[in-house]
């Protein structure tokens, strides 16, 4: 397949060089994987799949056009196809873009164990071992243990000379047991992934052991009463909570064209303690959301959305920058080549704060404890977010588990509210991702530190 | 097709098919109450399962030459399957094609026509509000392929309009709503600009409430969120696993007997309507819940064998994955009194149109909590403005077992058919 993903990377060459056209792009990709997913005694699925993709876009007086197909032999057709698209309609308002230095590279995912040299039979074998321990509990109803690997080679090519090449090797597995007795079930997950090879899924016991224990323990928590708590949150709800409250905010999409966003957003503006700091950095390599370049052949910048609290920086396409008159941050990304790239966030995190984790439990007398998470939503004003449990915390100390601690607030009040920054960051990715525009699940880190936040809504029955 | 492939299979191949999917299409979107590009995808791909001594294998390629390879590495991974008795289907009937011709009239002018008009609506009635439209228009096709002599295909058309609008007030509270329409042909979108008109105007004030149980209404697409929690748990899957709530329950009364809901693949006009399922079993409506009683839960080929259930016609895939039991439409029988008349006689409550992060914490057993996204109060049967910063919570089969209203009126939003939905007593917290 690589043959004919080079031969139109040829074809894509001549026709980027030709005119007509105030931008275009290439993209092209090549690749295959296998999953396999496991559940309880049975084999869900054993599969494997290979898939060639292309696009062209082009902008031509102020229009996007974009097309995608999967016969590569076709890309002159589809390119013409592209222009043709930018040139039906002249829009009312015209898009234009931050123009880069072309880039040339080739990047290769570093692999300490390249996967497709791995039998199928020895990643069942280990995914099989996993899923024992899953079981291990007799509480446990039923499991699933996912594992996935994808090798593909990316192409991305542009009218201002960049040629950039990624041989991007991907890999995880996403484990979880569900847990039962009487009419509660209670699932938990972990999952770990990232641009790496099989290693990242060996000796991977201890958290198939923490999975099939916490669902257990789960069982004989009680769901936590409604209403408004002190809470500490654990490194992986802090970095859900900054991709969430935050990070989404800083996507300059939501911000480039809304007169009142403009206003809210002002660098500068005062979001947080002067101990919070908050960045994007796809530059981190090996972790879910490295990117050597985004999707409009831009190289990614260590980008401090806030520092000391303050406002600091957003997330840019070409676009967006242009419109904002700012730099270009290297986010433009996009769920592959057919997919058009729009704003997303690579690995964000809290930067660590001066608190160690004893410092930050000693200083809350009755609050909760929450601990990781099942799943986040935001609608840039108001999140939502699900610790999987927690604890009570009384005069520092947790004490009873609970289960099903839904936290929901305003991003504005939550960031101020801010009260204590732990100095324990950790970063977090896994088999899932992020949603944004009918496009996921895009891989992301998001990490952070322990953090207490004050006067959080917690959902619930009283 | 199948020559090619047949010849890669090992003896011992039990049986195989081969699922082959094309499809065209041309998204219009405008973002930022400007038309922002035009897009013409064409993708196709084909997926081969194959059972060898019992084991089944699966591979897939949207590469046309790779073909016999996915075959033969289909066939190489089968010995990891688990055992799967079944058999394929071999009195496939295709009555009609999802396919309307009338798809072929798509006029990219006119539609973006339509949708500069609606932005100029919206943006002369909420200044500073901010709209992004989407457009769709595409043709496709499904061939299935099996060793039991199955050789059968569709058309389908698809058509969606959708629109999001946007108003960011100045103390920083955002007000978004949107609306969308599909069909199998283009049809006219406006009356979904004065749907979105009326739910930001009515969002422009904001009131404040205790803590506390309020009646709550659900329109249609807000009800159908909240549904699907519960019909999660007719699929074969939790049932066989022993996670489903509903498993044992077949027969039993397990909701309020105004409560009728089905699966029906047949919804007139609905893109989403089928002729046979993706392993070429022939589809029907049926009930998930009768006048409050649990009666079919849906499988495809596999599950149906591991429960012992006939096979339901809900088997769903795409060309690069294995089927799966999923549901095709559902439809939820209307009640005896409007939905105006409905919000008319409440006091004191809520009408919950969007929320934040439903279905993102344990839902298996119908527990949910979630943020106010968009959501009204209601007095003295007047909407007198907007809740926000608090949360609904509840348990939704303990909901709709207790006392419900279902509205008259039914709307298909998606491949769904619902009334709006009453329920007197809900938990909120502020």
């Amino acid at each position: 397949m690589n043959e004919k993903l080079y031969d139109a990377a040829e074809k894509g060459k001549r026709l980027l060089s030709s005119g007509g056209f105030d931008f275009a792009e290439v993209r092209l990709s090549a690749g295959g994987g296998t999953t396999i997913s496991l559940s309880g005694e049975n084999t869900e699925a054993v599969v494997s799949g290979e898939a060639v993709a292309g696009s062209v876009r082009v902008l031509k007086n102020g229009s996007w056009g974009f097309a995608t197909f999967n016969d590569l032999s076709s890309l002159e057709r589809f390119f013409r196809s592209a222009v043709n698209s930018a040139s039906i309609v002249i829009p009312r308002e015209k898009t234009s873009i931050v123009r880069a230095k072309p880039f040339t590279g080739r990047f290769t995912t570093q692999v300490q164990r390249d996967f497709s040299s791995v039998s199928v039979d020895e990643k069942f074998e280990q995914l099989s071992s996993y899923n024992r321990i899953l079981r291990s509990s007799q509480s446990i109803q039923t499991t699933r243990a996912n594992y996935r690997d994808s090798n593909s080679l990316y192409v991305y090519m542009n009218s201002e000379g960049s040629f950039l090449e990624y041989d991007r090797s991907y890999c995880g597995i996403a484990l979880s047991s569900v847990a039962k007795k009487g009419s509660v079930i209670q699932p938990y997950g972990e999952s770990i992934s990232g641009y790496a090879g099989y290693e990242i899924t060996e000796k991977r016991e201890a958290l198939a052991e923490k999975v099939v224990k916490t669902a257990s323990d789960m069982l004989d928590a009680e769901p936590v009463e409604g209403g408004r708590y002190n809470v500490i949150l654990d490194p992986k709800l802090s970095g859900v909570f900054i991709h969430e409250a935050f990070g989404h905010l800083s996507e300059a999409d939501f911000v480039h064209e809304n007169p009142s966003m403009r206003d809210i957003m002002v660098i500068g503006r005062e979001f947080g303690p002067p101990e919070l700091n908050v960045i994007d950095d796809g530059n981190i390599e090996s972790i879910a959301g490295y990117i050597p370049f985004d999707d409009e052949g831009i190289i990614p910048s260590k980008t401090y959305l806030i520092k000391n609290g303050t406002l600091s920086g957003r997330l840019h396409s070409r676009e967006t920058a242009n419109k904002m008159g700012e730099e270009t941050t290297g986010n433009a990304r996009s769920m592959g080549v057919m997919k058009q790239p729009i704003v997303r966030m690579t690995n964000t995190y809290i930067e660590n704060g001066q608190h160690s984790r004893d410092d930050i439990f000693n200083a809350l007398d009755d609050g909760l404890y929450a601990v990781s998470f099942i799943g986040g939503q935001t609608n840039l004003e108001m999140f939502t977010f699900t610790a999987a449990y927690g604890y009570r915390v009384k005069n520092g100390k947790p004490g009873k588990m609970f289960r099903d601690i839904i936290l929901s607030g305003n991003v504005f009040t939550t960031l101020k509210n801010i009260a204590m920054i732990g100095n324990d960051c950790e970063m977090f990715g896994g088999l899932g991702g992020c949603g944004k525009g009918g496009q996921g699940p895009l891989p992301v880190t998001l990490g952070g530190p322990h953090m207490l936040v004050n006067d959080v809504l917690v959902g619930g029955g009283k | 097709m199948i020559d090619r492939i047949t010849k890669a299979f090992p003896a011992g191949t039990k049986w195989f098919d081969i699922f082959h999917v094309e499809g065209k299409s041309t998204p219009v979107k405008f973002r930022n109450n400007r038309l922002h590009s035009l897009t013409e995808n064409e993708n196709s791909g084909t997926g081969v399962r194959i059972n060898v001594n019992g084991r089944t294998g699966f591979s897939s390629t949207n590469d046309d030459t790779g073909i016999e390879r996915i075959a033969g590495l289909a066939a190489s991974l089968s010995p990891f399957g688990d055992i799967e008795s079944f058999a394929l289907p071999s009195d496939t009937r295709s009555a009609f094609d999802p396919y309307d011709p009338a798809i072929e009239n798509f006029n990219l002018q006119s539609e973006i026509k339509g949708c500069d008009t609606a932005i100029d609506e919206l943006t002369r009635r909420f200044p500073g509000v901010m709209v992004d439209m989407g457009i769709t228009s595409s043709t496709g096709s499904m061939r299935l392929m099996n060793s039991a002599g199955v050789d059968i295909s569709y058309r389908e058309s698809y058509y969606s309009a959708s629109i999001s609008a946007t108003l960011v007030l100045p103390d920083g509270t955002r007000i978004e709503t949107w609306e969308g329409e599909s069909h199998t042909r283009p049809v006219e979108f406006s009356s979904m600009i004065s749907v979105v008109a009326d739910k930001l105007e009515k969002a422009m004030t904001v009131c404040k409430i205790e803590s506390g149980l309020y009646p709550v209404i659900l329109p249609p697409s807000a009800f159908g969120s909240l549904l699907g929690l519960v019909i999660s748990g007719f699929s074969a899957v939790p049932v066989w696993k022993g996670i489903s709530p509903m498993a044992g329950k077949q027969e039993t009364r397990v909701f309020n007997e105004a409560l009728t809901i089905r699966d029906n693949p047949l919804i007139e006009g609905s893109p989403y309507s089928i002729p046979f399922d993706a392993e070429g079993v022939n589809v029907a409506e049926k009930f998930l819940i009768r006048k409050g009683v649990v009666e079919t839960f849906i499988a495809d080929l596999k599950y149906a064998e591991r429960l012992g259930i006939a096979p339901t016609g809900n088997a769903s895939r795409g060309y690069s994955s294995l089927p799966g039991p999923s549901f095709t439409g559902i439809e939820a029988d209307s009640g005896q009194e409007h939905h105006e008349s409905m919000i008319s006689s409440v006091k004191k409550g809520i009408i919950a149109h969007q929320f934040i992060g439903l279905g993102q914490s344990n839902t298996i057993t119908g527990d949910f909590s979630a943020s106010m996204d968009l959501a009204y109060l209601v007095e003295n049967g007047k909407i007198t403005g907007r809740v926000k910063d608090c949360m609904i919570s509840g348990n939704i089969i303990e909901l709709l077992a207790g006392e419900i209203a279902l509205s008259s009126d039914r709307e298909r939003k998606g491949s769904s058919v619902l009334p709006w939905l009453w329920i007197p007593a809900v938990n909120i917290v502020t």
